[in-house]
Protein backbone atom coordinates (compact mmCIF):
# COMPACT_ATOMS: atom_id res chain seq x y z
CA UNK A 1 0.00 0.00 0.00
CA UNK A 2 1.42 3.57 -0.70
CA UNK A 3 1.28 5.87 1.73
CA UNK A 4 1.14 9.87 1.31
CA UNK A 5 2.63 10.95 5.04
CA UNK A 6 5.07 8.79 6.42
CA UNK A 7 4.88 10.06 10.15
CA UNK A 8 8.11 8.10 10.77
CA UNK A 9 10.61 9.47 8.21
CA UNK A 10 9.51 13.38 9.45
CA UNK A 11 10.16 11.90 12.88
CA UNK A 12 13.83 11.06 11.81
CA UNK A 13 14.32 14.10 9.77
CA UNK A 14 13.44 16.43 12.30
CA UNK A 15 15.71 14.35 14.81
CA UNK A 16 18.71 14.93 12.62
CA UNK A 17 20.29 18.69 14.09
CA UNK A 18 21.70 19.52 10.86
CA UNK A 19 18.34 19.32 9.90
CA UNK A 20 16.76 20.79 11.90
CA UNK A 21 19.09 24.19 12.05
CA UNK A 22 18.70 24.33 8.78
CA UNK A 23 15.23 24.55 8.83
CA UNK A 24 14.65 27.09 11.63
CA UNK A 25 16.98 29.33 9.53
CA UNK A 26 15.17 29.30 6.45
CA UNK A 27 11.99 29.54 8.80
CA UNK A 28 13.66 32.58 10.27
CA UNK A 29 14.52 34.34 6.76
CA UNK A 30 11.25 33.94 5.74
CA UNK A 31 9.18 35.40 8.93
CA UNK A 32 11.62 38.53 8.40
CA UNK A 33 10.27 39.11 4.97
CA UNK A 34 7.23 38.31 5.64
CA UNK A 35 7.82 40.88 8.72
CA UNK A 36 9.33 43.87 6.53
CA UNK A 37 6.49 43.36 3.98
CA UNK A 38 4.29 43.88 6.81
CA UNK A 39 6.27 46.81 8.69
CA UNK A 40 6.43 48.68 4.91
CA UNK A 41 2.97 48.26 3.87
CA UNK A 42 2.88 46.81 1.06
CA UNK A 43 3.61 43.58 -0.50
CA UNK A 44 7.41 42.86 -0.14
CA UNK A 45 8.77 40.11 -1.63
CA UNK A 46 12.44 38.80 -1.68
CA UNK A 47 13.54 40.52 -4.98
CA UNK A 48 12.40 44.08 -3.57
CA UNK A 49 14.63 43.68 -0.37
CA UNK A 50 17.21 42.33 -2.17
CA UNK A 51 18.96 44.53 -5.11
CA UNK A 52 18.22 43.77 -9.19
CA UNK A 53 20.41 40.45 -9.62
CA UNK A 54 22.33 42.07 -12.70
CA UNK A 55 22.57 45.73 -10.74
CA UNK A 56 23.85 43.87 -7.67
CA UNK A 57 27.01 42.00 -9.79
CA UNK A 58 28.00 45.69 -11.75
CA UNK A 59 27.86 47.50 -8.15
CA UNK A 60 30.29 44.69 -6.68
CA UNK A 61 32.34 44.51 -9.51
CA UNK A 62 32.97 48.03 -8.99
CA UNK A 63 32.86 48.03 -5.58
CA UNK A 64 36.26 45.37 -5.68
CA UNK A 65 37.40 47.14 -8.73
CA UNK A 66 37.83 50.63 -6.66
CA UNK A 67 38.91 48.51 -3.79
CA UNK A 68 41.77 46.50 -6.06
CA UNK A 69 42.90 50.20 -7.56
CA UNK A 70 43.56 51.76 -3.86
CA UNK A 71 45.62 48.21 -3.65
CA UNK A 72 49.46 48.23 -3.39
CA UNK A 73 48.87 45.18 -5.60
CA UNK A 74 47.21 47.24 -8.85
CA UNK A 75 49.88 49.96 -8.73
CA UNK A 76 53.09 47.69 -8.21
CA UNK A 77 56.26 48.04 -9.98
CA UNK A 78 58.97 46.03 -10.76
CA UNK A 79 61.32 48.97 -9.38
CA UNK A 80 59.06 48.45 -6.08
CA UNK A 81 59.50 45.09 -5.87
CA UNK A 82 63.79 45.23 -6.16
CA UNK A 83 63.53 48.06 -3.35
CA UNK A 84 61.49 46.00 -0.92
CA UNK A 85 63.92 43.35 -1.51
CA UNK A 86 67.21 45.89 -0.88
CA UNK A 87 65.01 47.12 2.35
CA UNK A 88 64.48 43.47 3.80
CA UNK A 89 68.50 42.53 2.81
CA UNK A 90 69.03 45.65 5.20
CA UNK A 91 67.40 44.28 7.63
CA UNK A 92 68.33 40.98 7.69
CA UNK A 93 72.34 42.59 7.36
CA UNK A 94 71.73 43.91 10.41
CA UNK A 95 69.88 41.20 12.48
CA UNK A 96 71.95 38.25 11.17
CA UNK A 97 75.27 39.66 11.13
CA UNK A 98 75.23 42.82 13.35
CA UNK A 99 76.03 44.98 10.62
CA UNK A 100 75.23 48.69 11.86
CA UNK A 101 71.86 47.61 13.51
CA UNK A 102 70.82 51.11 14.59
CA UNK A 103 71.16 52.44 11.04
CA UNK A 104 70.53 49.56 8.56
CA UNK A 105 67.11 48.44 10.85
CA UNK A 106 65.43 52.07 10.20
CA UNK A 107 67.04 52.35 6.71
CA UNK A 108 65.62 49.02 5.40
CA UNK A 109 62.08 49.82 7.17
CA UNK A 110 62.24 53.10 5.61
CA UNK A 111 62.61 51.53 2.53
CA UNK A 112 59.81 49.28 3.18
CA UNK A 113 57.56 52.43 3.68
CA UNK A 114 58.75 54.35 0.80
CA UNK A 115 58.17 51.63 -2.10
CA UNK A 116 54.69 50.41 -0.93
CA UNK A 117 52.53 51.28 -4.28
CA UNK A 118 50.24 53.88 -3.25
CA UNK A 119 47.57 56.35 -4.95
CA UNK A 120 48.71 60.05 -5.14
CA UNK A 121 47.13 62.91 -3.88
CA UNK A 122 45.93 61.80 -0.41
CA UNK A 123 49.12 62.90 1.43
CA UNK A 124 50.53 59.30 2.44
CA UNK A 125 54.26 59.21 0.11
CA UNK A 126 56.96 61.02 1.46
CA UNK A 127 57.29 63.69 -1.70
CA UNK A 128 53.43 64.27 -1.40
CA UNK A 129 53.55 67.90 0.46
CA UNK A 130 51.61 67.91 3.86
CA UNK A 131 52.53 64.30 4.44
CA UNK A 132 53.43 63.11 7.38
CA UNK A 133 56.74 61.40 6.40
CA UNK A 134 57.47 64.69 4.25
CA UNK A 135 57.18 66.61 7.64
CA UNK A 136 59.81 64.01 9.11
CA UNK A 137 61.59 64.17 5.65
CA UNK A 138 62.13 68.15 6.26
CA UNK A 139 65.13 67.92 8.81
CA UNK A 140 66.72 65.80 6.31
CA UNK A 141 66.02 68.48 3.40
CA UNK A 142 67.20 71.09 5.42
CA UNK A 143 70.12 69.92 7.17
CA UNK A 144 68.53 69.65 10.42
CA UNK A 145 69.23 66.01 11.57
CA UNK A 146 73.06 66.10 10.68
CA UNK A 147 73.69 68.73 13.37
CA UNK A 148 72.08 67.16 16.06
CA UNK A 149 73.36 63.85 15.47
CA UNK A 150 76.61 65.64 15.37
CA UNK A 151 75.86 66.97 18.88
CA UNK A 152 75.15 63.31 20.46
CA UNK A 153 78.98 62.15 18.69
CA UNK A 154 80.22 64.90 20.25
CA UNK A 155 79.37 64.52 23.57
CA UNK A 156 79.82 60.42 23.32
CA UNK A 157 83.47 61.20 22.06
CA UNK A 158 86.78 61.08 24.40
CA UNK A 159 89.21 62.99 22.31
CA UNK A 160 91.90 62.36 25.10
CA UNK A 161 93.84 59.61 22.85
CA UNK A 162 94.16 62.40 20.28
CA UNK A 163 95.20 64.90 22.38
CA UNK A 164 98.06 62.95 23.93
CA UNK A 165 99.15 61.88 20.70
CA UNK A 166 98.44 65.05 18.19
CA UNK A 167 100.56 63.92 15.46
CA UNK A 168 97.91 61.35 14.34
CA UNK A 169 95.64 63.73 13.30
CA UNK A 170 97.08 63.76 10.24
CA UNK A 171 95.88 60.33 9.44
CA UNK A 172 92.34 61.70 9.40
CA UNK A 173 93.35 64.74 7.51
CA UNK A 174 95.44 62.07 5.04
CA UNK A 175 91.93 59.81 4.40
CA UNK A 176 90.02 62.65 2.95
CA UNK A 177 91.81 61.96 -0.01
CA UNK A 178 88.63 59.43 -0.28
CA UNK A 179 86.82 62.94 -0.64
CA UNK A 180 88.52 64.41 -3.38
CA UNK A 181 89.51 61.51 -5.05
CA UNK A 182 85.39 60.76 -5.39
CA UNK A 183 85.17 64.32 -6.40
CA UNK A 184 87.53 63.96 -8.85
CA UNK A 185 85.83 60.96 -10.42
CA UNK A 186 81.93 61.93 -10.28
CA UNK A 187 83.47 65.01 -12.43
CA UNK A 188 84.71 62.56 -14.72
CA UNK A 189 81.46 60.50 -14.73
CA UNK A 190 79.42 63.18 -16.25
CA UNK A 191 77.59 64.63 -12.92
CA UNK A 192 77.22 67.95 -12.36
CA UNK A 193 79.73 70.12 -10.61
CA UNK A 194 77.33 70.39 -7.87
CA UNK A 195 76.26 67.20 -7.42
CA UNK A 196 79.78 65.52 -7.75
CA UNK A 197 80.55 67.98 -4.55
CA UNK A 198 77.22 65.99 -2.84
CA UNK A 199 79.06 62.75 -3.96
CA UNK A 200 82.08 63.17 -2.79
CA UNK A 201 81.11 63.33 0.76
CA UNK A 202 80.83 59.26 0.74
CA UNK A 203 84.66 59.41 0.54
CA UNK A 204 84.79 60.95 4.02
CA UNK A 205 82.76 57.84 5.56
CA UNK A 206 80.43 59.87 7.41
CA UNK A 207 76.83 59.68 7.03
CA UNK A 208 75.60 63.00 8.47
CA UNK A 209 78.11 65.06 6.98
CA UNK A 210 77.36 63.44 3.18
CA UNK A 211 73.64 64.07 4.22
CA UNK A 212 74.13 67.43 5.25
CA UNK A 213 76.61 68.64 1.91
CA UNK A 214 73.99 66.61 -0.27
CA UNK A 215 70.86 69.18 1.01
CA UNK A 216 72.81 71.93 0.21
CA UNK A 217 74.07 70.76 -3.02
CA UNK A 218 72.33 68.66 -4.67
CA UNK A 219 69.12 67.74 -2.74
CA UNK A 220 67.68 65.33 -5.62
CA UNK A 221 70.57 62.64 -4.34
CA UNK A 222 69.91 63.13 -0.89
CA UNK A 223 68.52 59.37 -0.96
CA UNK A 224 71.02 57.87 -3.31
CA UNK A 225 73.70 59.64 -1.54
CA UNK A 226 72.80 58.43 2.32
CA UNK A 227 72.05 55.11 1.03
CA UNK A 228 75.18 54.61 -0.33
CA UNK A 229 77.40 56.45 3.01
CA UNK A 230 75.40 54.20 5.22
CA UNK A 231 75.69 50.93 3.10
CA UNK A 232 79.52 51.35 3.13
CA UNK A 233 79.58 52.17 6.79
CA UNK A 234 77.79 49.19 8.00
CA UNK A 235 80.71 47.23 5.46
CA UNK A 236 83.21 48.72 6.81
CA UNK A 237 84.59 45.41 9.20
CA UNK A 238 84.09 43.92 5.30
CA UNK A 239 85.85 46.40 3.37
CA UNK A 240 88.88 47.75 5.17
CA UNK A 241 90.42 44.11 6.46
CA UNK A 242 91.65 43.35 2.82
CA UNK A 243 92.80 46.87 1.62
CA UNK A 244 94.87 46.70 5.11
CA UNK A 245 96.37 43.03 4.85
CA UNK A 246 97.21 44.15 1.19
CA UNK A 247 98.78 47.61 1.83
CA UNK A 248 100.74 46.30 4.97
CA UNK A 249 103.39 43.35 6.03
CA UNK A 250 103.60 41.25 8.82
CA UNK A 251 105.96 43.02 10.35
CA UNK A 252 104.51 46.50 9.99
CA UNK A 253 101.31 45.13 11.49
CA UNK A 254 102.68 43.83 14.79
CA UNK A 255 104.69 47.25 15.46
CA UNK A 256 103.62 48.41 19.39
CA UNK A 257 103.23 52.11 20.17
CA UNK A 258 103.80 53.67 23.33
CA UNK A 259 100.73 54.06 25.37
CA UNK A 260 98.85 57.58 25.33
CA UNK A 261 99.97 59.89 28.48
CA UNK A 262 97.34 60.61 30.73
CA UNK A 263 95.48 64.33 29.72
CA UNK A 264 94.64 66.42 32.10
CA UNK A 265 91.12 68.17 32.44
CA UNK A 266 92.09 71.29 31.62
CA UNK A 267 93.84 69.82 28.36
CA UNK A 268 90.11 68.17 27.90
CA UNK A 269 88.34 71.44 28.09
CA UNK A 270 90.35 73.22 26.12
CA UNK A 271 90.45 70.87 23.49
CA UNK A 272 86.29 71.72 22.07
CA UNK A 273 87.23 75.38 22.72
CA UNK A 274 90.14 75.52 20.71
CA UNK A 275 89.12 73.35 18.04
CA UNK A 276 85.69 74.92 17.14
CA UNK A 277 87.66 78.51 17.46
CA UNK A 278 90.13 77.36 14.58
CA UNK A 279 88.55 75.21 12.73
CA UNK A 280 85.20 77.63 11.75
CA UNK A 281 87.11 80.19 11.42
CA UNK A 282 88.89 78.29 8.88
CA UNK A 283 85.89 76.70 7.43
CA UNK A 284 83.27 78.71 8.47
CA UNK A 285 80.38 76.54 5.95
CA UNK A 286 81.64 73.97 8.35
CA UNK A 287 79.80 75.38 11.20
CA UNK A 288 76.29 73.48 11.99
CA UNK A 289 78.42 70.20 12.37
CA UNK A 290 81.40 71.13 13.71
CA UNK A 291 79.81 73.85 16.23
CA UNK A 292 77.45 71.02 17.28
CA UNK A 293 80.34 68.45 17.46
CA UNK A 294 82.65 70.15 19.76
CA UNK A 295 79.50 72.06 21.71
CA UNK A 296 78.79 68.56 22.54
CA UNK A 297 82.15 67.50 23.78
CA UNK A 298 82.79 70.70 25.95
CA UNK A 299 79.15 69.86 27.26
CA UNK A 300 80.64 65.85 27.64
CA UNK A 301 84.16 67.50 29.47
CA UNK A 302 83.23 70.55 31.13
CA UNK A 303 81.94 68.63 34.10
CA UNK A 304 79.17 70.33 34.98
CA UNK A 305 76.57 69.88 32.73
CA UNK A 306 76.71 66.19 32.68
CA UNK A 307 72.86 65.99 32.53
CA UNK A 308 72.83 67.62 29.26
CA UNK A 309 75.48 65.53 27.41
CA UNK A 310 74.09 62.39 28.86
CA UNK A 311 70.49 63.76 27.00
CA UNK A 312 72.61 64.60 23.78
CA UNK A 313 74.58 61.22 23.46
CA UNK A 314 71.65 58.40 24.62
CA UNK A 315 68.28 59.77 24.22
CA UNK A 316 68.43 62.81 21.69
CA UNK A 317 71.16 60.95 19.26
CA UNK A 318 68.58 58.25 19.36
CA UNK A 319 65.61 59.83 18.44
CA UNK A 320 67.24 61.67 15.26
CA UNK A 321 68.62 58.39 13.86
CA UNK A 322 65.77 57.22 14.33
CA UNK A 323 63.70 59.49 12.66
CA UNK A 324 66.74 60.22 10.25
CA UNK A 325 66.89 56.33 9.29
CA UNK A 326 63.72 55.71 8.28
CA UNK A 327 63.59 58.76 5.89
CA UNK A 328 66.22 58.50 4.26
CA UNK A 329 65.54 54.73 3.67
CA UNK A 330 61.78 56.15 2.76
CA UNK A 331 63.30 58.85 0.58
CA UNK A 332 64.32 55.83 -1.67
CA UNK A 333 60.97 55.57 -3.75
CA UNK A 334 61.49 53.47 -6.74
CA UNK A 335 60.78 55.72 -9.24
CA UNK A 336 63.05 58.41 -8.10
CA UNK A 337 65.69 56.49 -6.78
CA UNK A 338 66.48 53.25 -9.22
CA UNK A 339 68.26 55.46 -11.73
CA UNK A 340 71.56 55.31 -13.49
CA UNK A 341 72.75 57.93 -11.38
CA UNK A 342 72.01 55.87 -8.04
CA UNK A 343 74.55 53.04 -9.40
CA UNK A 344 77.00 55.59 -10.85
CA UNK A 345 76.92 57.04 -6.97
CA UNK A 346 77.01 53.49 -5.49
CA UNK A 347 79.96 52.45 -7.47
CA UNK A 348 81.77 55.82 -6.73
CA UNK A 349 80.86 55.24 -2.46
CA UNK A 350 82.74 52.09 -2.92
CA UNK A 351 85.74 53.37 -4.67
CA UNK A 352 86.29 56.39 -2.19
CA UNK A 353 85.86 53.97 1.15
CA UNK A 354 88.85 51.80 -0.53
CA UNK A 355 90.77 55.15 -1.76
CA UNK A 356 90.44 56.63 1.57
CA UNK A 357 91.19 54.06 3.19
CA UNK A 358 94.13 52.86 1.29
CA UNK A 359 95.24 56.96 1.39
CA UNK A 360 95.12 56.77 5.42
CA UNK A 361 97.35 53.36 4.83
CA UNK A 362 99.77 55.19 2.75
CA UNK A 363 100.26 58.58 4.94
CA UNK A 364 101.13 56.17 8.09
CA UNK A 365 103.86 54.43 6.21
CA UNK A 366 105.04 57.61 4.62
CA UNK A 367 105.08 59.06 8.36
CA UNK A 368 106.77 55.90 9.70
CA UNK A 369 109.99 56.40 7.08
CA UNK A 370 110.42 60.21 9.49
CA UNK A 371 109.31 58.69 12.64
CA UNK A 372 112.65 57.40 15.27
CA UNK A 373 112.89 53.62 15.71
CA UNK A 374 111.06 53.59 18.99
CA UNK A 375 108.34 55.50 18.34
CA UNK A 376 107.14 54.42 15.19
CA UNK A 377 103.47 54.30 14.33
CA UNK A 378 101.60 50.86 13.50
CA UNK A 379 100.50 51.82 10.10
CA UNK A 380 96.81 49.74 10.13
CA UNK A 381 95.53 52.64 12.18
CA UNK A 382 96.03 54.77 8.94
CA UNK A 383 92.38 52.69 8.08
CA UNK A 384 90.77 54.46 11.01
CA UNK A 385 91.07 57.73 9.61
CA UNK A 386 88.25 57.48 7.97
CA UNK A 387 85.55 58.97 10.18
CA UNK A 388 83.06 55.75 10.50
CA UNK A 389 82.87 56.64 13.98
CA UNK A 390 83.90 53.72 15.95
CA UNK A 391 83.61 51.28 13.22
CA UNK A 392 86.80 51.61 11.37
CA UNK A 393 89.04 51.85 15.03
CA UNK A 394 87.19 48.65 15.64
CA UNK A 395 88.51 47.52 12.39
CA UNK A 396 91.67 48.13 13.38
CA UNK A 397 91.74 46.53 16.75
CA UNK A 398 90.35 43.39 15.42
CA UNK A 399 92.76 43.10 12.57
CA UNK A 400 95.54 44.30 15.36
CA UNK A 401 94.82 41.15 17.65
CA UNK A 402 94.45 38.85 14.74
CA UNK A 403 98.46 39.57 14.45
CA UNK A 404 99.47 39.76 17.93
CA UNK A 405 97.08 38.96 20.41
CA UNK A 406 98.64 41.11 22.98
CA UNK A 407 98.51 44.51 21.04
CA UNK A 408 95.71 46.23 21.14
CA UNK A 409 95.22 49.33 19.07
CA UNK A 410 91.69 50.85 19.87
CA UNK A 411 92.98 53.75 21.53
CA UNK A 412 95.91 54.54 19.27
CA UNK A 413 93.35 54.33 16.34
CA UNK A 414 90.46 56.17 17.94
CA UNK A 415 92.56 59.55 16.96
CA UNK A 416 92.83 59.10 13.14
CA UNK A 417 88.98 58.16 13.73
CA UNK A 418 87.44 60.88 15.31
CA UNK A 419 90.30 63.18 13.86
CA UNK A 420 88.35 62.28 10.50
CA UNK A 421 85.04 63.12 11.53
CA UNK A 422 86.36 66.66 11.65
CA UNK A 423 88.44 66.50 8.94
CA UNK A 424 85.36 65.40 6.59
CA UNK A 425 83.60 68.46 8.24
CA UNK A 426 86.14 70.86 7.22
CA UNK A 427 86.11 69.03 3.69
CA UNK A 428 82.45 69.27 3.26
CA UNK A 429 82.95 72.75 4.42
CA UNK A 430 85.11 73.52 1.73
CA UNK A 431 82.92 71.92 -0.99
CA UNK A 432 80.13 74.04 0.05
CA UNK A 433 82.15 77.26 0.32
CA UNK A 434 83.39 76.50 -3.34
CA UNK A 435 80.28 75.10 -4.76
CA UNK A 436 77.38 77.24 -2.84
CA UNK B 1 80.56 65.61 -30.92
CA UNK B 2 82.04 67.20 -27.55
CA UNK B 3 83.00 64.35 -25.29
CA UNK B 4 81.61 64.97 -21.62
CA UNK B 5 85.05 65.24 -20.35
CA UNK B 6 85.89 68.53 -22.24
CA UNK B 7 82.77 70.21 -21.05
CA UNK B 8 84.08 69.74 -17.75
CA UNK B 9 86.67 73.03 -16.28
CA UNK B 10 89.11 70.65 -14.96
CA UNK B 11 91.31 73.65 -14.17
CA UNK B 12 88.47 74.77 -11.83
CA UNK B 13 88.34 71.25 -10.46
CA UNK B 14 91.91 71.03 -9.53
CA UNK B 15 92.21 73.74 -7.94
CA UNK B 16 88.89 73.03 -5.52
CA UNK B 17 90.87 69.52 -4.88
CA UNK B 18 93.75 71.00 -4.27
CA UNK B 19 93.00 73.93 -2.03
CA UNK B 20 90.26 72.01 -0.49
CA UNK B 21 92.74 68.84 0.32
CA UNK B 22 95.13 71.52 1.90
CA UNK B 23 92.99 73.06 4.05
CA UNK B 24 91.91 69.81 5.67
CA UNK B 25 95.18 69.67 6.24
CA UNK B 26 95.79 72.90 7.62
CA UNK B 27 92.84 72.84 10.08
CA UNK B 28 94.22 69.62 10.89
CA UNK B 29 98.35 70.81 11.61
CA UNK B 30 96.89 73.77 13.25
CA UNK B 31 95.45 71.88 16.21
CA UNK B 32 98.16 69.76 16.12
CA UNK B 33 100.43 72.30 16.65
CA UNK B 34 98.64 74.25 19.44
CA UNK B 35 97.87 70.30 21.15
CA UNK B 36 101.86 69.83 21.32
CA UNK B 37 102.44 73.23 22.47
CA UNK B 38 99.26 72.94 25.26
CA UNK B 39 101.05 70.53 27.75
CA UNK B 40 104.29 72.45 27.53
CA UNK B 41 102.16 75.98 28.40
CA UNK B 42 100.47 74.08 31.17
CA UNK B 43 103.12 72.42 32.44
CA UNK B 44 104.85 75.73 32.49
CA UNK B 45 102.44 77.39 34.68
CA UNK B 46 102.77 73.99 37.58
CA UNK B 47 106.39 74.74 37.14
CA UNK B 48 105.99 78.01 38.22
CA UNK B 49 103.97 77.11 41.19
CA UNK B 50 105.93 74.69 42.39
CA UNK B 51 108.70 76.54 42.24
CA UNK B 52 107.00 79.56 44.49
CA UNK B 53 105.93 76.69 46.94
CA UNK B 54 110.01 75.38 46.67
CA UNK B 55 108.67 71.94 45.59
CA UNK B 56 110.12 72.02 42.30
CA UNK B 57 112.64 69.44 41.71
CA UNK B 58 114.79 69.84 38.60
CA UNK B 59 114.49 67.00 36.04
CA UNK B 60 118.10 66.62 33.99
CA UNK B 61 117.22 63.04 32.48
CA UNK B 62 116.62 62.62 29.15
CA UNK B 63 113.30 60.24 30.57
CA UNK B 64 110.18 60.97 29.30
CA UNK B 65 107.73 62.56 31.33
CA UNK B 66 104.68 60.52 30.98
CA UNK B 67 103.26 58.16 32.83
CA UNK B 68 102.17 54.87 30.93
CA UNK B 69 98.38 53.60 31.03
CA UNK B 70 98.75 50.65 32.82
CA UNK B 71 100.95 52.56 35.84
CA UNK B 72 98.04 55.20 35.33
CA UNK B 73 95.02 52.46 35.74
CA UNK B 74 96.92 51.08 38.59
CA UNK B 75 96.84 54.62 40.40
CA UNK B 76 93.36 55.16 39.55
CA UNK B 77 92.67 52.02 41.09
CA UNK B 78 94.24 52.45 44.14
CA UNK B 79 93.05 55.99 44.60
CA UNK B 80 89.43 54.75 43.89
CA UNK B 81 89.51 52.13 46.42
CA UNK B 82 90.80 54.24 48.67
CA UNK B 83 88.05 56.89 48.21
CA UNK B 84 84.89 54.98 48.11
CA UNK B 85 86.71 52.45 51.18
CA UNK B 86 86.48 49.62 49.69
CA UNK B 87 89.41 48.02 51.23
CA UNK B 88 89.29 45.38 54.17
CA UNK B 89 88.05 47.17 57.01
CA UNK B 90 85.27 45.18 58.63
CA UNK B 91 83.08 45.82 61.12
CA UNK B 92 85.12 44.56 63.95
CA UNK B 93 82.29 42.93 65.43
CA UNK B 94 83.00 39.00 65.72
CA UNK B 95 79.55 36.84 66.54
CA UNK B 96 79.62 33.19 66.38
CA UNK B 97 76.46 32.17 64.76
CA UNK B 98 75.61 28.68 65.76
CA UNK B 99 74.06 26.56 63.16
CA UNK B 100 72.20 23.95 63.72
CA UNK B 101 70.48 21.50 61.31
CA UNK B 102 67.52 19.76 62.03
CA UNK B 103 68.09 16.08 62.45
CA UNK B 104 67.06 13.64 59.04
CA UNK B 105 67.86 10.36 58.70
CA UNK B 106 67.75 10.73 54.54
CA UNK B 107 71.52 12.89 55.16
CA UNK B 108 72.50 10.71 58.61
CA UNK B 109 75.73 9.31 57.23
CA UNK B 110 77.18 12.89 56.87
CA UNK B 111 76.73 13.36 60.99
CA UNK B 112 79.08 10.19 61.31
CA UNK B 113 81.81 11.59 59.34
CA UNK B 114 81.53 15.53 60.74
CA UNK B 115 81.05 13.24 64.16
CA UNK B 116 78.63 15.86 64.84
CA UNK B 117 74.94 14.50 66.16
CA UNK B 118 73.01 17.49 65.60
CA UNK B 119 70.39 17.55 68.51
CA UNK B 120 66.87 15.71 68.69
CA UNK B 121 63.68 17.15 69.07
Amino acid sequence: MFRLFNPGAVLSFLQSSYNVRKFVTIFTVLGLLFMTSILTGGNATAQDVLPDNVESSSALVKGLKTFWYYTGFSSVSWGNITMIVVGLFFIFLAIRFNYEPLLLVPIGTGILLGNIPFIEGFQIGIYEEGSVLNYLYFGVVKGVYPPLIFLGIGAMTDFSSLISNPRLMLLGAAAQIGVFGTFIGAMALGFEIHQAGAISIIGGADGPTAIFASSKLAPQLIGSIAIAAYSYMALVPVIQPPIIRLMTSKKERLIRMKPPRAVSKTEKILFPLIGLLLTLFISPTALPLLGMLFFGNLMKECGVTERLAETARTRMIDIVTILLGLTVGASTQANVFLTGESIKIFGLGAASFIVATAGGLLFAKIMNLFLKKDNKINPMIGAAGVSAVPDSARVVQHEGLKNDPSNHLLMHAMAPNVSGVIGSAVAAGMMLSFLM
Amino acid sequence: MIHILDAVNWPQIWVITAVGYSVVFTALVLLILVFRLMPKVLNLQMKRKLKREGKYVENHGDEEQYIAGEVNAAIGLALSLYFSEMHDDESKIITIKRVERRYSPWSSKIYNINNVLPTRR
